[in-house]
């Protein structure tokens, strides 16, 4: 489009039309002076008709130098400026166009970012929380294993202790016997004997523990 | 100053006075030699004034400048009305078109000034519609050739007997093309002129104290623009008619290419300008 308007004539066609319309304008003006069509012109004047072929050819040469001057002069730099213009303002529209579409792009980066992000923190909390009850399950089992060896030793320990007393307790009572004997009968008897004897005794009368 | 504006001669009787008048009788008076070309000479000292002024605001990337402003409002006009009527091609135009334009414009502005101007004269107006129906015919011959631009005189292609319509058609057609000369000389003539004999007659109305045919100024100021847009319209219609084949064809050529370089179809062309 640009380039249909833009492209100058050549500068000797340029000077060759003026040369012409310098011409054709002199031409007119000696014709004219002559009165060289004044066999038409009278003619046509009594009709009514008031035409002048000098000033035709005249102003023919004026309008072949006007063309090439007024379109080098002003008209080609105007639409140079013009053209200029509208193209500043279509690459000023495509670039804002392809910035739009970048800010698109760069959005949909961002958001599929943010989708991604989201997603992987779902997941890390996710085996988080999973860990989290693994280790609540683990330490639910240590704890309840503890617990039961924890009770399973001290009623070990409770049993021995009470095996312990009850020994303990064999050996007082079976001494408080004897001496309570001792006394009665008033004689000392075989302390061995009497001891072995009052502990089969003990041992078979005991009551077995629940 | 009244007597100046409205029925004073001014500069087209000085100017006359260094000439001839070959039928300054029964009103059909025809400024002379020297008096058109002193018209013509303001006319374009008035173009080239105004385009020297517009011309230092075209630095700017908006057009602040008036003028420079204006010039471009009438530059879109033309590109419009040239694209509009003769089709994209017609960008190539623009430049004679303004010329023609700001010519035909500016002579008639004076006409509302002064007692006459270069469009109220025959021999101006026959020089412009030579110039434009000659580039017709020159772009005609471009776009179709010599032998395909003066068929086109001779009506569509007929066969068998009735080839005679075409023999009948041809003369009548470049009678009629010559005629578009005759036609634009004197509606733009019988327009302007006109409009001074209509002001020299209601002048004669309110002599001496009331200027009458003042009030057929704004009247005067609408042929101004329409007369310029007539003429530039139909130079526009005219161009469009001698080349849309090419255009067409150019259209038709880019179908079988699968349109792959539209402007390629489009031969940059010199305009005349």
């Amino acid at each position: 489009m640009a380039n249909d308007i833009e492209k100058k004539p050549s500068s000797s066609t340029t000077a060759f039309k003026i040369i012409i319309g310098i011409t054709l304008m002199l031409a007119g003006g000696y014709l004219n002076s002559q009165h060289t069509f004044k066999s038409i012109e009278e003619p046509l004047a009594a009709q009514g008709i008031p035409l002048t072929f000098g000033n035709t050819i005249s102003v023919i040469g004026v309008f072949l130098i006007l063309f090439p001057v007024l379109n080098s002069f002003f008209f080609a730099p105007l639409m140079t400026a013009i053209n200029e213009r509208n193209r500043e303002l279509e690459n000023t529209f495509s670039e804002a166009e392809s910035l739009r579409k970048e800010m698109g792009d760069m959005k949909s980066a961002y958001e599929k970012r943010i989708s991604d992000t989201e997603a992987e923190a779902r997941e890390k909390i996710q085996a988080q929380l999973k860990e989290a009850q693994d280790l609540r399950t683990q330490l639910m089992a240590d704890a309840a294993t503890a617990k039961e060896h924890m009770i399973a030793q001290a009623q070990e320990e409770i049993s021995r202790e009470k095996d312990k007393i009850m020994n303990e307790l064999r050996v007082e009572v079976v001494n408080l016997a004897l001496g309570a004997t001792e006394k009665l009968i008033g004689e000392n008897v075989n302390n061995e004997t009497n001891k072995r004897l009052v502990q089969e005794f003990i041992e078979k009368a005991e009551v077995p523990s629940k | 100053m009244l007597d100046l504006i409205f029925r004073g001669s001014f500069i087209a009787s000085g100017a006359a006075a260094g000439g001839e008048s070959h039928a300054a009788d029964a009103g059909h008076h025809a400024v002379s030699y020297t008096g058109v070309m002193v018209y013509v000479g303001f006319v374009i000292a008035i173009l080239i004034v105004c385009m020297v002024l517009a011309k230092k605001g075209l630095n700017n990337r908006f057009f602040k400048n008036k003028i420079t402003a204006s010039f471009e409002q009438l530059y879109y006009f033309i590109e419009n009305l040239a694209v509009g009527i003769i089709g994209p091609h017609g960008r190539k135009y623009i430049p004679m078109l303004m010329v023609f334009w700001l010519m035909i414009f500016v002579s008639n502005l004076v006409s509302l000034f002064f007692d006459t101007a270069p469009t109220a004269d025959l021999g101006f107006n026959l020089a412009m519609a030579l110039m434009a129906i000659g580039y017709v015919q020159w772009e005609g011959i471009r776009a179709n050739g010599v032998i395909g631009h003066f068929s086109h005189f001779a009506g569509p292609k007929l066969t068998g007997a009735l080839i005679g319509i075409n023999f009948l058609i041809f003369p009548i057609e470049i009678i009629s093309e010559a005629m578009k000369n005759l036609s634009l000389t004197l509606r733009l003539y019988g327009n302007i002129h006109g409009g001074h004999q209509a002001v020299t007659a209601m002048n004669k109305l309110g002599e001496p104290w009331v200027p009458v045919g003042a009030f057929l100024l704004p009247v005067k100021l609408l042929t101004c623009v329409v007369q310029a847009l007539i003429f530039c319209l139909l130079l526009c219609v005219y161009i469009g008619l001698v080349t849309h084949h090419e255009h067409e064809e150019g259209h038709a050529h880019d179908d079988d290419h699968g349109h792959e370089d539209h402007s390629a179809t489009l031969e940059p062309e010199a305009s005349p300008a």
